[in-house]
């Protein structure tokens, strides 16, 4: 069994795919995605996409390595195995600074990264739009919106409507095989 | 009255500028006091050295704009051509204080204290010039050579400016790209020129209060410091031209703040980061010819915390931590959130350079003992701070109304003008 995933317009420029971005975000739609060969400048703020949140888990990897870098030096020079060297106390925050400050990178780093994947879902290797005959043309010359059925407003009449004011090349209802 | 009397006259800023330095250098001979005469000297240092760093960065970032051939920043990288038309006001302001230290060495209002050798030598018995770490510098740590390279710096710096100013403002007139790749060539050449110039000026200047002190990372740490001060600079010109019909309203976009705010957390990791690892291995090594430099800075002779103990605080926590954590939000960079942290840095940074110059030791007239340099506002240090700021604002202005304001001609002016994220 096969069911409707959504509804793709499908359109011939840039341009004309930032001014459906609008429309379809000012009428209220919160599932649906665009399709473009290469990336958009201002897309984002037409489609309203909020900054990516990314960075919360990069400042939360940076501030575990910088308490991992304090710890470790503290736990190992005070606690663990105190020794004098070069006559400097067993533990002050001056010189573990650059066991701290490497580790705060490296976390930093892993956290941009694991915030990304997470974020971003990838990698994905399969989406309903790929059932669309025309997909290939996605990644190279068209552009495409698409409106998903799970969105709480789907008409299917409602979304045609709304699609064919806007002039597309053509209008398609994307289906996805059912899990058994 | 028409609009344009209300535009800034850059004549008056200069006059004023000169009349506050003339009272300044009027009160150089009378405020310094006997215990530390050479404190009024210190405060016309450090009030033209720092509007000197702001055009220092600022020469920077225009030279590191025209290697990589930035786009988005053609219309900023026109208002530092505006701006370092002061390199020679501000000369003119380090002259007379290099003159008078050259010909009098013997004046206690001198603030370097290695050009008299019968000085005495802090905590030595043995004056200047029986001093083994001086004999051992005095090879390029004499007077002659000291006025010889203050010259070659302000050549350099000014020339610099010259060369781009002109190149940049004839391409507005015939339009030829030429220009652009003299500009880029130059640039080439004038970043390696402007970092020996700055990092040698700042051993001269101001490692050398301290003669016995030496740090390999002092010349970055002014770069660093340059860099900060100048972004700091340059946003608050851009918020007051983006605020005036007559400046650039319209023309600066939400992105050239942002970007400079980017820049402007760049700087503050990379002066920590510089500040820190001078710190840092003078710490490690231990070495008393190096952390006396760090001692004065937080001890008195007996041990307790003198003031600079808290200037040092200020500077890890309000000049670093706080711009930091600010600046890593993103909208913080914008608007008012970005000026106030401007101000911010700006004030802080200044913190930052009393901090290098003014701590010291300060032998006692008849050498028999020294003391150490408390943290002071002088009155000096105010008028020679505003005295220069209102030269090189009137610079400033007088370029800018002179010139066009923006590069018009600029092949990359589209770019910049569609300035995006």
């Amino acid at each position: 069994m096969s069911k409707t995933y959504g509804i793709l317009a499908l359109f011939e420029s840039a341009p004309a795919i930032y001014q459906a971005a609008k429309k379809v975000r000012s009428a209220g739609y919160t599932k649906w995605d665009v399709f473009t060969p290469f990336p958009v400048h201002g897309l984002d703020g037409a489609m309203g996409i909020k900054r990516s949140k990314v960075p919360v888990f990069t400042f939360i990897g940076g501030l575990m390595g910088f308490t991992l870098g304090m710890t470790i030096v503290w736990y190992m020079g005070y606690l663990d195995y105190p020794l004098i060297v070069g006559g400097m106390p067993y533990y002050s925050p001056v010189f573990p600074f650059p066991v701290a400050y490497e580790l705060t990178i490296l976390l930093a780093a892993f956290g941009t990264l694991i915030g990304m994947f997470t974020l971003n879902k990838l990698p994905m290797h399969y989406h309903p739009v790929m059932n669309y005959e025309k997909f290939r043309h996605l990644t190279d010359d068209k552009f495409a919106v698409v409106i998903e059925a799970e969105d709480e407003l789907f008409n299917e009449s409602e979304v045609r409507e709304l699609f064919a004011g806007l002039h597309p090349t053509e209008i398609t209802v994307i289906t996805e095989e059912e899990k058994a | 009255m028409s609009a344009t009397s209300k535009q800034p006259s850059s004549s008056l800023l200069q006059l004023a500028g000169i009349v506050l330095l003339v009272i300044a250098a009027g009160l150089m001979f009378v405020v310094g006091g006997e215990k530390d005469p050479s404190r009024p000297a210190l405060g016309w240092l450090i009030g033209a050295s720092f509007w000197l760093s702001a055009l220092i960065g600022m020469l920077f970032l225009l030279m590191i704009w025209w290697l990589f051939d930035a786009g988005w920043s053609v219309i900023l990288r026109r208002q530092i051509e505006h701006a370092i038309s002061g390199f020679l006001p501000i000369g003119l302001v380090l002259l007379p204080l290099i003159l008078f230290s050259a010909l009098n060495p013997d004046s206690p209002l001198v603030p370097w204290s290695w050009m008299y050798p019968n000085n005495p030598v802090a905590g030595s018995a043995e004056a200047v010039s029986q001093d083994p770490l001086y004999l051992h510098k005095a090879g390029y740590l004499n007077t002659t050579f000291f006025t010889i390279r203050f010259a070659i710096y302000f050549i350099a710096w000014a020339g610099l400016a010259w060369l781009f100013r002109r190149w940049s403002f004839m391409m507005d007139q015939t339009g030829d790209h030429k220009y652009i790749y003299r500009s880029r060539m130059l640039a080439a050449i004038g970043i390696p020129v402007t970092a020996l110039a700055a990092t040698f000026a700042a051993f001269d200047w101001y490692m050398s209060l301290e003669f016995h002190w030496f740090s390999t990372m002092y010349g970055v740490w002014f770069f660093a410091s340059s860099m900060r001060i100048a972004l700091a600079t340059i946003v608050l010109l851009m918020f007051w031209l983006a605020s005036r019909e007559d400046g650039l309203k319209g023309i600066l976009q939400r992105t050239h703040f942002y970007f400079m705010g980017c820049l402007m957390l760049a700087f503050t990791i990379f002066w920590a980061y510089i500040s820190f690892s001078q710190y840092f291995l003078i710490y490690s090594a231990n070495i008393p010819e190096l952390t006396f430099w760090y001692n004065i800075r937080e001890i008195n002779k007996d041990g307790t915390r003198n003031t600079w103990f808290w200037i040092s605080m200020v500077l890890v926590f309000a000049n670093f931590l706080i711009p930091f954590l600010y600046l890593l939000w993103h909208k913080n960079k914008f608007g008012e959130r970005l000026k106030f942290i401007a101000v911010w840095i700006l004030f802080f940074q200044l913190a930052d350079v009393y901090w290098n110059i003014l701590p010291g030791k300060v032998p006692y007239a008849d050498g028999s003992d020294y003391f150490q340099r408390e943290f002071s506002i002088g009155i000096v240090d105010i008028l020679v701070l505003l005295g220069v700021a209102a030269l090189v604002l009137g610079a400033f202005v007088k370029s800018f109304q002179t010139y066009r304001p923006i590069p018009i001609r600029d092949p990359r002016i589209e770019e910049s003008l569609n300035c995006h994220e």
